[in-house]
């Protein structure tokens, strides 16, 4: 538990400043009730920001469903992958889902504790910093001078998880190719970013080991 | 935006995270193998999505902790490689 938690910490702070961020993005264009409840019922970085980066475009509701539907893409693989480790009742597993984000799936699966416990651990810990995160960005806190280093905590986050949870140097080949696909997709077509990371993990993991 | 679309989204996204963790059955050997392959390849993904902002690379500061990260991914533990990506970031913050 202690050592889930420490774990955890880095990406709660960043997630925090992210809230606040988002928080104080989200009240001109959607207003207070909504950025409250987008906070409270969606909990996804990703899909929040995306969100009013579209309702500012003026985009439609379609635009906005579907942009969230390929966001998403990547929890049914990481439920997936999850799946094969929580060993739960259906209930618990449906209760246990709202924590999966990417970073409570990471941490859970770079643990060595059971994977449920921290899922719900780190997932609990990252919905409380989003949530104060966003309040405080309602009420018009500023975190402008933290926003570049919270930036650099998640590919570094991301870089630690995939070496935790990587299990032998042929995996680790193939992370290396997935990052230079989905570099090159990103650099190449920014609306891929939603679904690269997904697809390439898929396309890399697909040929089984030789003999 | 309305609550109901908010409502709808925040179903689509807690849908995407318990479906398959709800749903899905123990899966068998060769799938399994398959899903035990993914999450590196995943999490490096990610990793390289995180280093793009509308199609250019994000700041140095950040480029140069990954940079950090990434030298210590042999060990394969995340506390040293978080080690490594906080030295980078602090390098990068004295150098830059």
């Amino acid at each position: 538990m202690r050592r889930t938690v420490l774990a955890a910490l880095p990406p709660a702070a960043a997630i925090f400043v992210f809230g606040v961020i988002y928080g104080s993005l989200a009240r001109p264009e959607l207003g207070v009730t909504a950025t409250v409840l987008s906070s409270l019922l969606i909990f996804s970085g990703s899909v929040q920001f995306t969100l009013v980066a579209l309702v500012t475009s003026g985009a439609g509701a379609g635009a906005l469903v579907l942009n969230a539907t390929t966001l998403n893409l990547r929890n049914l693989v990481l439920g997936a992958v999850m799946r094969t480790r929580v060993d739960r009742s259906s209930p618990a597993r449906a209760g246990i889902g709202w924590f999966l984000t990417d970073e409570a799936a990471g941490l859970a699966l770079a643990s060595e504790e059971d994977s449920a416990r921290v899922l719900v651990v780190a997932g609990g810990l990252f919905y409380v910093s989003w949530q104060i995160g966003t309040a405080l960005g309602l009420l018009g806190a500023s975190v402008e001078a933290l926003q570049e280093a919270a930036s650099a905590v998640f590919p570094v986050l991301f870089v630690g998880l995939s070496a935790a949870v990587c299990p032998s140097w042929s995996v680790g080949l193939r992370a290396a190719v997935a990052a230079v696909l989905v570099a090159g997709a990103s650099w190449w077509w920014p609306g891929s970013q939603g679904f690269a990371a997904v697809i390439a993990a898929v396309l890399v993991s697909l040929p089984d080991d030789a003999r | 935006m309305s609550v109901w679309l908010i409502v709808g989204i925040a179903a689509l996204t807690y849908g995407s995270r318990a479906l398959a963790l709800v749903f899905m059955r123990e899966p068998r050997e060769g799938p399994r193998k398959l899903l035990d392959r993914m999450p590196a390849p995943l999490f490096a993904g990610l990793a390289a999505t995180s280093l793009f902002q509308d199609g250019t690379l994000v700041d140095e500061r950040t480029l140069v902790a990954t940079a950090g990260a990434l030298v210590l991914t042999p060990t394969r533990s995340l506390l040293a490689v978080l080690l490594g990506g906080f030295a980078g970031y602090v390098l990068a913050l004295l150098v830059l």
